[in-house]
């Protein structure tokens, strides 16, 4: 900590030796004869964990020769580490990510939105009534979430084992991952596959082992705009595949199902994304809906009401 | 607010300080307590940052110690006599750091869910503070998006019913039973996977009860003015009436699945299968879930829901049957 301050003080920036000899920390064990070079180390774990925390550190070198860092001196610049003094938020603003910040049952996920709220409420702003009468959540329940996570903060390429309904074993992919998407309330990751070289949208849900991040980094740049992208993607899908359902009227299946879809000749017209994802949700719905078309959400429902039924056979 | 606060080690405490001199600065006097939990951390742990802080501070001149105001200090009588916390010098640190880019991904998902409150929506709120939280980042957030739900006539009226603070009355269609009219004063909208719930005391039952939102239809405000509107809502697996016990199988590989419907205790597992319990208003629902699973979910208790799920899957092949192909 005394090191941040004496860095944040200084303008030009100071030497590593300076450093060692005067902040406090470091002065008492130079006094008391430690090896210059065990303090140098302590020196360099100390300021990588500083930029862990999202400190900035500028390196300074000598301007004739900037590879050598022997006279090299370090400052911290206030102006990156400081939340701009130009960014202020309204009661109201502040109001709303309050409820923002609450939305996570992950532990993580809701110790960062509230580290990042803390941040925000230290500018001293006064709250609007909190708004009242709403819960909403976004629950994990996907393990491969906080992986892919940190694969994209650090663009990394990421491999993991990627299970497609109906093949016997899993696939090992290779992937840029760039966003992370939730759609009808399930997970995907939109990257691009260097397997097959191609952009692909991967469910969270069929990835059944663990995710590697590998050392293998790309150009964050790649991220800009991956999310729009990949809502855009799956909109174009759900456009662009429905399938014709005919529902019994005021089951809960018309409940459920008549308010995402569209009146069409005979019975519905439902968009989707996954043919599984559907086939899972019409299944449950048991004689309460019978699939026209296509044929392979016909048969995959056919299939699960089988295997459901297959199961429970010796019940009387 | 975490239950369990762990020991802080020298990076996280590290993390904490940067943020506790902007907040102490801006707060003037603060109780130990208030500023522990807005930190998430004990009494003792906000004590003993705070004493530390006290020891941090410019570096000496000429290989001299630091003289007192080059290091921060606090008003030790207030923190001794009454548990208040007052900073009275600082060396630095006083404005508050920027968001690193997971604390902006966190809640700049968390908005984007908000955004599909009917209050919230679309609106100029949402945009701008999106556009701050990105330039208030020390770096590129990794982008987390949750897309947006169907704009809905219901939530719209419930949503009015909780601001006014009156009763909403609704046709309420529960699976597998007869339509009812429910009057019921709002408490809170929950929403889950997407799903969104109305809890709220129910006239009918005079209890509090959970509502699908996608089983009202037909909502109107009621000028009966809301008086269950500040009750506590029950936890998320409690509250139903005439529970039943029913017990399933799954593998394990898929008993994240299970997660929405019970808590964690009531799954065992056992060489690679799950056994749990669920608790429904009528054992029988559970066909519904069972066909979801498509026979990786076995129904083993009681037998009316095990012969429920069979009649159920049967009947919805029956729909399929032709009469010129054979199973």
């Amino acid at each position: 900590m005394n090191l941040v301050v004496a860095l944040m003080a200084t303008q030009h920036g100071l030497t590593k030796d300076h450093i060692l000899r005067s902040v406090s920390g470091y002065r008492e064990q130079w006094e008391s004869g430690a090896s210059k070079d065990a303090l140098e180390k302590m020196f360099e774990r100390d300021k990588e964990s500083l930029r862990g925390l999202g400190v900035p550190i500028d390196t300074i070198g000598d301007p004739a020769d900037p590879d050598d860092l022997r006279e090299a001196r370090y400052r911290v610049p206030t102006a990156e580490y400081a939340l701009p003094e130009d960014i202020t938020f309204t009661p109201a603003e502040i109001a709303l990510l309050n409820l923002a910040g609450s939305v996570w049952s992950s532990e993580s996920m809701s110790a960062d939105a509230r580290s990042g709220l803390r941040k925000i409420r230290a500018l001293g702003i006064p709250v609007d009534e909190p708004i009242i009468g709403y819960s909403p959540r976004i629950s994990l329940r996907d393990p491969a979430f906080p992986a892919i996570k940190r694969a994209i903060e650090q663009s990394r390429v990421a491999v993991f084992p990627y299970l497609r309904p109906g093949e016997d074993a899993p696939r090992s992919r290779r992937v840029r991952p760039l966003a992370l998407v939730e759609y009808e309330a399930r997970w995907h990751v939109f990257g691009y596959d260097l397997t097959i070289d191609a952009e692909r949208t991967f469910l969270l849900s069929r990835i059944v082992g663990d995710v590697e991040v590998t050392r293998q980094s790309f150009d964050p740049s790649l991220r800009e705009g991956a999310g729009e992208k990949a809502l855009a993607g799956l909109d174009r899908v759900a456009a662009t595949h429905t399938a014709l359902l005919e529902v019994h009227p005021g089951t809960e299946a018309a409940l459920r199902l008549q308010r995402r879809a569209t009146p069409a000749e005979q019975g519905i017209r439902l968009p989707y994304v996954d043919v599984h994802v559907l086939a899972d949700e019409l299944a449950s719905y048991g004689p309460e809906v019978r699939v026209v078309e296509p044929p392979e959400v016909r048969d995959e429902v056919i299939r699960r009401l089988r295997a459901t039924l297959a199961r429970h056979e010796d019940a009387s | 607010m975490s239950a369990a606060r762990k020991p802080l080690v020298a990076t996280e405490r590290a993390a904490l300080i940067l943020q506790l001199v902007p907040y102490l600065v801006g707060k003037g006097e603060v109780s130990l307590t208030e500023a522990a939990d807005e930190f998430d951390v004990t009494i003792d742990q906000m004590r003993e940052m705070v004493e530390k802080l006290t020891v941090i501070g410019l570096p000496g001149e000429g290989g001299y110690w630091q003289l007192p105001h080059d290091l921060f200090d606090i008003d030790w009588d207030l923190l001794d006599a009454k548990d208040i916390v007052s900073i009275t010098n600082t060396v630095g640190l006083e404005r508050a750091p920027r968001l690193t880019a997971r604390e902006a991904a966190a809640l700049l998902a968390g908005l984007q869910l908000a955004r599909s409150l009917p209050g919230v929506r679309d609106s100029d709120l949402v945009t701008g503070l999106l556009a701050k939280l990105a330039r208030g980042a020390s770096a590129a957030p990794a982008q987390v998006i949750v897309a947006p739900g169907p704009v809905d006539s219901v939530r719209d009226v419930v949503d009015e019913a909780l601001r006014r603070a009156v009763a909403v009355s609704f046709a309420y269609n529960a699976p597998d039973a007869p339509a009812t009219t429910r009057t019921v004063d709002p408490v809170t909208v929950h929403i889950a996977n997407g799903q969104w719930y109305l809890q709220g005391w129910c006239h009918m039952r005079e209890a509090m009860r959970t509502f699908h939102l996608d089983r009202v239809s037909e909502p109107t405000l009621t000028d009966i003015p809301s008086t269950h509107g500040g009750d506590q809502v029950p936890e998320a697996f409690a509250g139903l009436e005439d529970e039943g016990e029913v017990t399933v199988r799954v593998p394990e590989r898929l008993a994240p699945l299970l997660s929405g419907f019970l808590p964690a205790e009531a799954m065992e597992p056992a060489n690679g299968v799950v056994t749990a319990r669920l608790h429904l208003a009528d054992p029988r629902g559970i066909k519904r879930l069972a066909a979801r699973f498509g026979g990786a979910m076995e129904v083993r208790e009681p037998g009316v829901a095990r012969s429920a799920t069979r009649e159920w899957a049967e009947a919805g092949l029956a729909l399929y049957h032709q009469p010129d192909t054979q199973d």
